[in-house]
């Protein structure tokens, strides 16, 4: 006989005004099961379980918790309901401490909630279980990425959940920290909990998923038990073409020419400095540079879009130092710059797509928009391509491609990319890949700031490692770096350490 | 020292505490709104509609507990527009504050015509005889009346109640951001409606104490920008429920002095000397602000009041 599924979607949809984000999906969910659901970005992932979570009501179509139709309206509905969700970018409290933050989402906080209530010794359990070397007391601000999210677990352990929902869990660990993550979902599907597993990365897949369930445009298209379908079958049902993600970056030039040097640059901000960082990128040639987030790869980037100052040390841009520029003469530097983040760094959001295309023109006194934006918006599949569009309609991968045109679209003697491929889709990574491999071709020199490493391996001449503020070592890609070798440098440890 | 010297600084600290005390109730009950990520200056209507409500119950019935009262619930009730407006309707905080505030400025001046003149029943003091003839108590309990005590109890439990307890923290959490609040299963819109009705409860009561017993009479307006110097003195506090205490004490100093500058015959223009206690407001905004770092302590909600 079949097993009671602890959780259904009966053609459940769900609109935001026009778009259909879920169209009719139908899934069952199963106590002790890892269920993986992939699907590239805007696949309607996030949204269907934020459906069973509560977060928005479906549209259509009803969710079913033990066989009876769910009655959650709301996440507090369903955390008392045994349903928890590790949201993408993190549900805590950056001021608030540690305890405070697991006290907030535990239903059994009593009243008095100071520590001398012996009823709240047990907020803690999970925590001294799972991470004993986190302060309770520390501010949330202080931890890791990866610390925070064991936090995140402790929290859906304390409501002692039957159904855990994982949003992108590992899109923001290093390799280690992920291993160390998948066992962990092994570990509580084992005492029988239901674990939705939200990804977009096979290895994910691979390492911990007991069903595969694969959303296209809002509908669920497959779903299988794990080892049914090759991976490669996999990634067709994703993407609903065979589209392989080939890489192909351009041969390098046979005498390399100087083109961006970064010359001991030190430089100062809150929580961080550069030390010394020294580098140098030739014409044609790609640069990646690889470290966990929150390594100084971010400061660095601005003090070379010569947004930060330095504290000492040069940036040369053929022949050229960039570091004790104004604002206007940054603007005319022929530097491609995609920063991170860009809703916040990259455009303005009150102006159209057209208007964005052209804001160095707009800067310096030009009037009219670039008249080549319509072709820009079609070549890097922005979407919708209307030039006449507000910039903050746009969802963020499609503000991530219109950054992309704007700065990939005319040549430059040289590009600076901060992970020009985050929140994109897998057809739309491969035109910015393109586009990029483009640029060096035409001799642009090309730093590349990402944290995918097989992208890295896949794509750059040399990749150098930032940690603690510092380049710690600077790799040929000559087909012997692996990921685990990378991401030993990443954090400092030994392989074997890693690995253990 | 000398029997004068302690008598004079009797007076001294407690004319200070009673000039502060209606400062203190409003400045705790901003600060609570504030920390949940609504700011509020519709306070400084609240403050006078307590006043007024309180005063006009005081006089009716005799019983000035009756218009702490009724002036802390008539705070309360124009708080609800302040609700209504922004949690109902979205509206923009500063515009419905300000509204808010010019409704119950124009409400009170009109139903407040008839209190003028009229006399209260004032608090009992708290002087006993086991303090008569002591050199400093005496004074100090004679003049004191229980909203004193009751404000720095206020203080304490508030402090601790933000820290140490599960709606406490919950409500810090919702300051911080009502998105993710909400992610936790809390429903920031219902502690925001508490905050803000604890808050408007809070500033109905210090209008009353200003009225039933710091002055013991109605006058139209009398609050003169109390209540929004509150809203600035949760600033100046740092959102910190304990600092509320010395910071409106601090006020209350400048206050008292002005007013003995005055009876001492300074010739400086008395509407100049009046502003002096704002300027020391200023000057300790400006220091804090220098010394703290950042506005760290500020709950990341309220920017978007600003944005």
């Amino acid at each position: 006989m079949m097993p009671k599924a602890i959780a259904c979607f009966e053609n459940v949809s769900r609109r935001f005004g026009d778009l259909v984000a879920v169209n009719d999906a139908n899934l069952e969910l199963f106590q002790g099961d890892v269920t993986a659901i992939l699907g590239e970005n805007g696949a309607g992932k996030s949204t269907l379980m934020k459906l069973l979570y509560g977060v928005y009501p479906p549209s259509n179509g009803r969710i079913l918790i033990d066989g009876e139709p769910s009655a959650i309206t709301g996440p507090a509905d369903a955390m008392s309901n045994g349903v928890g969700m590790v949201f993408q970018n993190f549900s805590l409290f950056p001021a608030l401490t540690v305890r405070e933050n697991l006290l907030l989402a535990w239903p059994k906080t009593p009243f008095w909630a100071s520590e001398r209530n012996k009823g709240t010794s047990e907020v803690l359990a999970n925590l001294t279980r799972l991470a004993p070397h986190i302060n309770p007391h520390s501010k949330v601000a202080n931890l890791s990425v990866g610390e925070q999210q064991l936090v995140e677990l402790c929290k859906v352990l304390n409501i002692s959940a039957r159904i855990v929902i994982l949003d992108e869990p590992t899109s923001v660990l290093t390799p280690a920290e992920a291993r160390h993550l998948h066992g962990f979902i092994r570990q509580i599907a084992g005492e029988g909990v239901s674990v939705v597993f939200i990804t977009h990365k096979l290895v994910d897949v691979e390492a911990c998923a007991d069903k595969i369930a694969i959303m296209r445009q809002g509908k669920i298209v497959d779903v299988s038990i794990r080892g049914q379908r090759s991976m490669s079958e996999i990634v067709t049902l994703m993407m609903g073409s065979d589209v392989k993600r080939t890489m192909s970056p351009p041969a390098l030039p046979k005498k390399p020419v100087e083109r961006l040097f970064l010359n001991k640059i030190c430089a100062d901000a809150p929580g961080m400095s550069l030390k010394n960082i020294s580098l140098s990128v030739a014409s044609g040639e790609v640069v990646g540079l690889a470290g966990v987030a929150g390594n100084g790869q971010a400061l660095l980037a601005e003090v070379i879009a010569g947004i930060h100052p330095v504290t000492s040390g040069d940036v040369v841009l053929d022949g050229q130092n960039l570091v004790r520029r104004n604002q206007m003469e940054t603007l005319a530097t022929p530097l491609g710059y995609i920063p991170e983040q860009p809703r916040e760094n990259a455009v303005v959001e009150s102006m159209t797509l057209a208007q964005n295309l052209s804001l160095r023109t707009l800067a310096s006194g030009g009037i009219d928009v670039n008249s080549d934006v319509q072709a820009l918006l079609t070549r890097f599949h922005v979407n919708p391509p209307e030039k006449d569009r507000q910039a903050s309609t746009l969802s963020g991968g499609n503000l991530q491609k219109l950054v992309s045109a704007r700065e990939f679209g005319s040549p430059r003697a040289a590009i600076l990319a901060c992970y020009p491929t985050m929140g994109l889709d897998l057809s739309a990574i491969q035109t910015i890949y393109l586009e990029m491999f483009a640029q060096a071709e035409a001799g642009a020199a090309v730093l590349w700031i990402s944290e995918d490493l097989d992208d890295l391996i896949a794509g750059a001449h040399r990749i150098a490692i930032i940690r603690e503020g510092q380049v710690v070592a600077v790799k040929i890609n000559d087909g012997s770096l692996t990921r685990d070798k990378l991401g030993a440098l990443m954090t400092g440890m030994n392989l074997d350490e890693l690995v253990a | 020292m000398s029997a004068d010297l302690l008598t004079l600084l009797g007076a001294w600290s407690i004319a200070t505490l009673r000039s502060a005390t209606p400062l203190i109730f409003t400045t705790l009950g901003e600060t609570f709104t504030q920390r949940t990520g609504i700011i509020n200056l519709g306070v400084e209507g609240e403050m006078l509609v307590g006043a007024c409500v309180g005063f006009a119950v005081g006089v009716a019935t005799g019983n000035p507990w009756l218009g702490l009262l009724a002036g802390a619930l008539a705070g309360a009730a124009l708080s609800c527009l302040h609700t209504a407006l922004v949690l109902g309707a979205n509206a923009n905080q500063i515009g419905s504050g300000l509204a808010v505030w010019m409704i119950a400025l124009g409400t009170t001046s009109y139903f407040g015509r008839v209190l003028v003149g009229n006399q209260v029943t004032p608090l009992p003091d708290l002087g006993s005889p086991l303090t008569d003839g002591l050199p400093f108590l005496s004074v100090f309990f004679g003049q004191m009346t229980m909203s004193v005590p009751l404000a720095v109890a206020a203080v304490v439990f508030a402090a601790w109640w933000l820290a140490n307890t599960r709606s406490g923290i919950q409500w810090q959490a919702v300051g911080d951001s009502a998105r993710i609040s909400s992610e936790n299963g809390i429903r920031p819109g219902i502690v925001r409606f508490k905050a803000i009705l604890l808050g408007g409860l809070l500033s109905g009561f210090g209008g009353a104490i200003l009225s039933v017993d710091y002055t013991q009479t109605w006058a139209q307006d009398m609050t003169k920008g109390r209540g929004l110097i509150s809203v600035g003195l949760v600033i100046v506090a740092r959102w910190k429920p304990a600092l509320v205490l010395p910071i409106c004490i601090m006020f209350g100093l400048a206050e008292v002095a002005v007013l003995r500058a005055q009876t001492a015959g300074w010739t400086i223009s008395p509407h100049l000397m009046a502003t002096a206690p704002y300027l020391v407001v200023l000057l300790i905004l400006i220091v804090s602000h220098a010394m703290a770092r950042r506005d760290a302590d500020m709950p990341a909600d309220l920017r978007s009041v600003f944005a």
